[in-house]
């Protein structure tokens, strides 16, 4: 989501009395974690436009968002124009979470959906997928775990869960985990994956759709909602200028913290156009349905799926 | 879409001309469906398709193989073919879709594999009858086409035929129809009318190469329409020979209609040579 990440690396001028200031300056991080005796046969990976080495950008990234908790709101809609809330509605309209039909007599167990999202510390996503559920398809069984790595995210996601109905009953639970290993959660055992403007920040993307293929049931569904390659050349021109110009900007007179804004637009620039990440989902064993993509907001943002095959 | 060109090579100079410029352009445009193999060997090497597709080949000819009815992958077939039994109790919905997967042993979540939805069952619902129509033809099951002979006749047993296929979700169809002409889903609706007519009209035998081409696929396809729109508005499981009737009349109507075209331009060309020769008679020079 436009919203999480920038989000959190908005809320990172909140907390940031809290946090050491050394975790979070992105930039200094990165520089000093290249100037640190690296081995030369370490795999680099990139943070931004910078290189790290692998066993780096966990603790890069986690150090942009740990900041990063509450008042961002008005943040996300600062830079998305309040797009981010359209397009998640849209993508768990499209997902339509929950039975509407009950089970026949001889499917007793397994009621309603399982659903993981990943990197969904906040809860926007998830809460949606609950309310779709109860109250379009009036199914009370459909339950979300909401994965992240970052606990701070989590402690955030926690705090606004007091305020919806799913607060401490059996539908809503929070895991903290990395999503290219988690032991904890059994083979074929999800019904729906999400991970919803989370998956760029991973360090290795194809260990985390080959964990989420594990973790699905066959028939099981993976979606992702990224940022992704703007398809038209004169709308692209108006788009880098704004993320490039606009985003920083905001986000050091509204936040107080350029670097991590600088973080969030030159990841978005990193990350696979829509055909590299269909094949990417495609070479993980997932049976990719029709085109295998949607464009949001001429190609902002796009939704992928992928089905894990029955046999 | 091009016309089907039905003619052998070099059989007179302007159909030959004709058939050159359809290859040519052809060969420009869809060189790769030319020298590779039919689409169904092909369907494995490309796990991106998206369902279904327009052809673009431009060629038609006899010695073509046929292309599938539908370009569904074989998970989308099976969760599709399931979901077609359930299409009488439940409608062309998402409900007729996830009772679908469920019996075809996927989860509920699975239906994200059709991204259109029930439009996706509606094109699979008209592919596949489609698909069953020719095959029946094709594999000589339809004893009462040989035994006819003209292509009209055959065009009325076949337009029959697919007509009673809808008998069972009659009742069901003005859903369809409804989602059918939504903006976004009118070309796709269309064009599968278009390729209804064209198997029947090629199925019976019809081999017109001018503007009868069209002419005659458009009548089809406005019979057959029409025809499915008296049976939404019937009671379910009423007598089919209201429609066989119906069929007739419309066919009657058509040639009416061909009759008092072919006599008005007879009529046109008695009075202009009258008027002709009145002119010679009172000297002018036409």
């Amino acid at each position: 989501m436009a919203s999480r990440s920038m989000w959190r690396s908005l809320h990172y001028s909140a907390k940031r009395r809290v946090v050491s200031p050394a975790q979070y300056r992105c930039f200094s991080c990165s520089l000093r974690a290249q100037d640190q005796g690296k081995t030369d046969s370490e795999k680099m990976t990139h943070f931004g436009f910078t290189n790290v080495p692998e066993s780096q950008k966990e603790s890069l990234v986690g150090a942009v968002f740990s900041s990063v908790a509450s008042s961002y709101d008005t943040m996300n809609d600062l830079m998305s124009l309040g797009i981010h809330r359209l397009w998640k509605d849209h993508f768990v309209r499209t997902l339509n979470p929950g039975s509407p039909l009950a089970r026949r007599h001889n499917e007793t167990e397994g009621q309603g959906w399982n659903i993981l999202d990943i990197a969904g510390g906040t809860g926007d996503v998830a809460f949606r997928m609950l309310d779709h559920a109860t109250n379009v398809n009036h199914d009370r069984q459909t339950r979300v775990t909401i994965a992240d790595i970052n606990p701070d995210m989590l402690a955030e996601g926690k705090k606004r869960s007091i305020a919806t109905p799913y607060y401490n009953t059996g539908r809503l639970s929070f895991m903290e985990a990395n999503a290219q290993t988690m032991p904890s959660i059994p083979d074929n055992s999800v019904d729906l994956y999400t991970v919803v403007f989370g998956i760029r920040n991973f360090t290795d993307k194809q260990a985390a759709l080959n964990e989420a293929f594990r973790v699905l049931k066959p028939g099981g569904v993976f979606a992702c909602m990224e940022f992704s390659k703007v398809n038209n050349d004169l709308f692209n021109a108006v788009y880098k200028r704004w993320s490039f110009s606009a985003i920083p900007l905001i986000g050091q007179v509204v936040a107080g913290d350029r670097d991590s804004y600088q973080y969030l637009v030159e990841s978005i620039e990193k990350f696979p156009s829509q055909e590299e990440f269909r094949a990417m989902i495609h070479k993980a064993g997932f049976m990719i349905p029709g085109r295998g993509y949607e464009d949001l907001t001429g190609g902002i943002a796009a939704i992928h799926k992928g089905v894990k095959p029955l046999a | 879409m091009g016309a089907v060109i039905l003619a052998r090579p070099g059989r007179s100079g302007v159909l030959s001309s004709l058939q050159k410029a359809a290859t040519a352009s052809s060969r420009t445009q869809c060189r790769q469906n030319h020298f590779h193999p039919p689409v169904q060997y092909r369907k494995q090497e490309l796990p991106f398709r998206a369902a279904p597709t327009r052809s673009c080949r431009l060629y038609h000819s006899q010695f073509h193989p046929r292309a599938p009815t539908h370009e569904y992958t074989n998970s989308q077939t099976t969760i599709l073919s399931a979901a077609l039994e359930h299409i009488p109790s439940h409608g062309f919905t998402l409900e007729a879709l996830t009772l679908g997967a469920r019996d075809a042993g996927f989860l509920d979540v699975s239906v994200q594999l059709l991204p259109r939805g029930e439009f996706d069952l509606i094109l699979f619902w008209l592919a596949s009858r489609r698909g069953l129509l020719r095959a029946k033809v094709e594999e000589n099951q339809f004893e009462s086409l040989r035994s006819v002979s003209s292509v009209e006749a055959k065009t009325k047993l076949l337009i029959l035929e697919r007509l009673k296929m809808n008998q069972d979700i009659a009742h069901k169809w003005q859903d369809a129809l409804a989602l059918m002409s939504l903006p976004s889903n009118i070309p796709l609706s269309l064009s599968e009318l278009h390729a209804l007519s064209s198997d029947i009209l090629t199925l019976a035998g019809d081999s017109a190469v001018d503007t009868a081409w069209y002419t005659n696929r458009l009548g089809v396809a406005a019979v057959y329409a029409s025809a499915e729109l008296v049976m939404t508005s019937q009671k379910p499981h009423a007598d089919f020979a209201a429609i066989e009737a119906f069929v007739q009349r419309r066919f009657e109507d058509r040639t009416a209609l061909a009759e008092k075209i072919t006599g008005f331009k007879q009529y046109l060309g008695f009075v202009g040579s009258t008027a002709i020769g009145l002119g010679r008679s009172w000297g002018l020079k036409i």
